[in-house]
């Protein structure tokens, strides 16, 4: 009987039991983005615990390719959801991740955003990109997303204003979820410290899907999504309108806010027409986990299945609540309308509820 | 013999070709304890490349190992002496639906789940039903007999499988079967093909019966402090002739195990057996449940509860649904592997089986549980233990040894559903052992060069422990 030596993965050692566990079944194959694309068993969930285990195990040498392979990974959660065994799949994932950038394989995009973070407290790398400080009583956590589109968020602003929601705005710095997902844990435990400096609290109101996520698991902040803040407040408004609505990974299996914007939207006299596979199933944009930086094509690839999902609903508006998903799908629809002369365009839920709150006789 | 990947990349595409160190590794398991890694991977999406793949390979004298989505228990896809896997899941073309007929017509690496999506417009699903099918292609079914909860009423992949098309070892392309339910003309080869694991000749398109897909349904669950009763309850429900549609059984340590796993709550009793009824007429479903129930009741079955809500049927099957990936939480350190797991037994044995099953785990010093399709004979075991452990690996050996030797002295067979690859392979040369060299001889008509899947089946190596590494890490 052969028996093999465990390999100092640091961060994967602590992963050995769950890995163990994987029964190897590829149920977490049946609705993976990334392998329904390429069809290799490499690039779904089985295919990245095999190689981690290989990593730990040393039957595998750390290897550009591997890296590759396992920055492959839109961190959709889709799998964790298809998992029987419960296995921590992501963890396992940023944790070959954080070991492979440990041995010199992190690529030099990703390598540039830490940077950036490291320099300005940003992932632009630009000391202008600031959020305009506010006095308040409610901490409002911009996130890096919205901060590098001002005019997003300006609207945000207003509208928790508009409806009596009073956010304190920090001179905040990046959350650090960049640095954990791409593997930059040793940057992010430094980070971390700096970042609870610059954001003392311990419950907030959020912009970003992701950063809401990360705020509570990374940062231990009580971090709700300002959709969950204001449903209650938002006036009814008729906007009268059709549109389909794009579910964000981070909600609809993340923190299971599905409800919300859907209430919302109807609120507003929005009708939605619901894709074939919404809320809980709802497909990934193709831009999350760090895929957008080094994998474009495949990025576009996803992102241009889920707009065709949307274009089959027959309505001509998709809105969505994370600007990651509004920018990935925005270009994917522009490239079907181009080639195939099919168009939806793309919205984010703020511009939306901007309308309403202009529509409604509450507040004109 | 090295690989010419370049000749491979001209016949499918160099994006169809891989053979770095990492991919090969991947593909060096399945859903089984073995690991093994192939020379290289090859995807090929026509009959046309599947024919020039094999040319080249028989020519050459390497293996070709054909593989769906890799979930066989047993190792059949696991390359012990390298060589090509091919990869089937391009040849996922659903090409035709023939409602008329009762028949449709797949390409091998089309899904199970998938294809029922598509037939149920029609009114129709392809029946076997195997836990794993959101995940396991046709070809893979094909390859191993596949079965599921439904088999009981319904059959095997074999009973619905009545013609294919197939690329021999030697690229030739044949057409077996027919597409007729009846078919009394000569050698049924397509019934061959069945369960003989890849290594007969590649499936390039199944023919398959599909069935109406019942109107009304319904389910029920029975609790047994004992389980001679759970074993009796279930002989005795099909020798009245009623045709359940599922007839599950779930012993104590499988119920543990799902209670620490998804803290359902089930009772801690000895067996819990799960029923289902379906059909076109409300009446007679009804009239079959309450005939069951009655078994139950004789049977001194408990608890008994029986719905036809869809939400309540689910919770009812939700603890056999998530059974085996469970198992691993039945005691800390202990971790599920896929031995000894789908025996079949006359009806009349099951009970004896399980407890058997128990008395060998117990001296062995490992855990089983036993669960699976009994409506159909079939019983599931997993063996769980401290696989970082070598000496838990030869209790684990002694433990299959003695549960595949009870099983054939009750007139049992050693694969009910997961097929034989290498984990079953000492277990089925010791059942087969008449009709071993008849199988060679298949084999050698129609692979001369041993080329597809060797060391499977009859050919298989004599101690499955030390046929391929283990995929588990051994340190202790
Ligand atoms: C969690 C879990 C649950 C399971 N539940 C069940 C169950 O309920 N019932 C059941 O029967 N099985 C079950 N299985 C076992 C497994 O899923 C089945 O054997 C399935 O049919 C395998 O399909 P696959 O596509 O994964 O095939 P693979 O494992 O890739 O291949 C299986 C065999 O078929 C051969 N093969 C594949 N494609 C072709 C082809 N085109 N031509 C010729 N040979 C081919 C392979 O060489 C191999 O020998 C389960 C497995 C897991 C992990
Ligand atoms: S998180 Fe999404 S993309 Fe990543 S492996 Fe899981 S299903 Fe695939
Ligand atoms: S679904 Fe879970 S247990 Fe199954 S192969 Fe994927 S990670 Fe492993």
């Amino acid at each position: 009987m052969a028996t093999k030596a465990i390999n100092n993965s640091k961060h994967l050692k602590k992963y050995e039991k769950e890995m163990n566990m994987c029964i190897r079944c590829a149920y977490c194959f049946e609705e993976c983005p990334v392998i329904k694309e390429t069809q290799w068993d490499t690039d779904g969930a089985r295919g990245k615990i095999i190689m981690s285990y290989g990593l730990l195990t040393g039957e595998l040498e750390p290897s550009q390719y591997i890296a590759d392979k396992l920055f492959r990974c839109t961190f959709c959660r889709d799998c964790l959801d298809k998992c029987p065994s419960n296995i921590n799949i992501l963890e396992i994932i940023s944790s070959a991740r954080a070991d492979l950038v440990k041995a010199g394989y992190a690529s030099d995009t990703h390598k540039h955003v830490i940077k950036n973070i490291k320099d300005t407290g940003n992932i632009y790398g630009d000391t202008e990109v600031i959020s305009q400080e506010r006095e308040g009583k409610i901490p409002l956590f911009i996130g890096c997303q919205y901060l590098g589109r001002p005019n997003k968020t300006k609207k945000y602003i207003k509208i928790l204003e508009k409806l009596g929601i009073d956010p304190v705005v920090e001179n905040e710095m990046c959350c650090g979820y960049p640095m954990e997902v791409l593997g930059f844990r040793e940057d992010f435990e430094k980070h971390k410290e700096k970042f609870q400096k610059s954001f003392p609290y311990k419950d907030a109101i959020t912009l970003c899907p992701t950063c809401t996520v990360f705020l509570r698991e990374g940062h231990q902040i009580d971090a709700k999504h300002v959709l969950q803040v204001m449903l209650e407040k938002l006036p009814k408004a008729n906007l009268d309108m059709k549109v389909t609505y794009h579910d964000p990974c981070d909600f609809s299996r993340g923190l299971k806010i599905i409800e919300e914007p859907r209430k919302i939207l109807e609120k507003l006299g929005v009708e939605i027409v619901e894709m074939k596979n919404n809320k809980e199933n709802s497909r990934c944009c193709g831009g999350g986990g760090g895929i957008l930086m080094t994998d474009q094509d495949l990025s576009g690839d996803i992102a241009r299945k889920r707009i065709k999902e949307a274009i089959e609903t027959g309505v001509d508006i998709l809105v969505t609540s994370c600007p990651t998903c509004e920018q990935v799908l925005k270009k994917a629809a522009q490239e079907i309308s181009e080639d195939e002369g099919k168009s939806i365009s793309v919205r984010n839920i703020e511009d939306i509820i901007w309308r309403g709150l202009k529509k409604s006789a509450e507040i004109s | 013999m090295k690989i010419d990947v370049k000749k491979l990349k001209e016949i499918v595409g160099e994006e169809n070709v891989r053979d770095n160190i990492a991919d090969l590794y991947v593909y060096s398991s399945d859903a089984s304890v073995h690991s093994s890694k192939p020379d290289a991977i090859v995807r090929p999406s026509s009959i046309k490349e599947v024919q020039e793949i094999l040319r080249y390979a028989n020519k050459n004298k390497i293996p070709v190992i054909p593989r769906g989505a890799g979930s066989g228990m047993s190792g059949q896809t696991v390359p012990l002496s390298g060589g090509i896997i091919l990869d089937m899941k391009r040849m996922d073309k659903i090409i035709e639906i023939r409602p008329e007929d009762v028949i449709c017509k797949v390409e091998p690496g089309v899904i199970n789940d998938e294809l029922n999506r598509v037939l149920q417009p029609y009114g129709f699903f392809f029946p076997p039903t195997p836990s794993s099918g959101r995940i396991c292609t046709i070809g893979g079914m094909i390859g191993t007999n596949a079965s599921g909860v439904r088999s009981v009423k319904y059959g095997a992949t074999r009973d619905a499988v009545i013609g294919m098309k197939v690329v021999l070892a030697n690229g030739d392309l044949v057409t077996f079967g027919s597409n007729t339910k009846v078919d009394s003309s000569g050698y049924q080869l397509a019934k061959l093909m069945v369960g003989s694991e890849g290594t007969l000749g590649i499936v390039v398109e199944a023919t398959l019966l599909i069935s109406p897909l019942p109107k009304y349904r319904s389910m029920g669950v029975a609790n047994f402090s004992a389980l001679e009763d759970a074993g009796r309850m279930i002989s005795e429900t099909i020798a009245a002739g009623i045709t359940p549609s599922m007839l599950e059984l779930m012993d104590n340590v499988a119920i543990t195990a799902v209670n620490n796993a998804q803290n359902l709550g089930l009772p801690d009793v000895d067996a819990i057996v799960i029923f289902e009824c379906n059909g076109m007429l409300k009446e007679a479903v009804e009239y079959d449940m309450g005939r069951v129930k009655k078994v139950c009741k004789k049977n001194n079955g408990t608890g008994i509860r029986v719905s036809n809500d869809p939400d309540e049927m689910t919770r009812i099957y939700e603890g056999r649904k998530k059974l085996f990936p469970s198992l691993s939480k039945y005691r800390e350190g202990l971790f599920t592997t896929a031995l000894a797991d789908d025996m079949a037994v006359p009806m009349s044995k099951i009970a004896d089986t399980v407890h058997e099953i128990h008395v060998i785990a117990k001296r062995n010093n490992v855990v089983m549980s036993a669960y699976g399709h009994c409506g159909a004979g079939l019983i599931h075991t997993k063996i769980l233990m401290d696989t970082n452990k070598k000496s838990q690996w030869e209790d684990a050996k002694h433990a299959v040894k003695e549960v595949y030797d009870y099983v054939h002295k009750v007139g049992g067979t050693t694969s009910g559903e997961h097929g034989i690859g290498f984990s079953k392979g000492p277990a089925f040369k010791q059942e087969k052992k008449d009709s071993l060299e008849m199988m060679k001889a298949i084999k050698k008509a129609l692979d001369p060069n041993n080329i597809l899947n060797p060391h499977k089946l009859m050919d298989s190596p004599d101690d499955w422990l030390t046929a391929t590494p283990l995929r588990y890490q051994v340190t202790k």
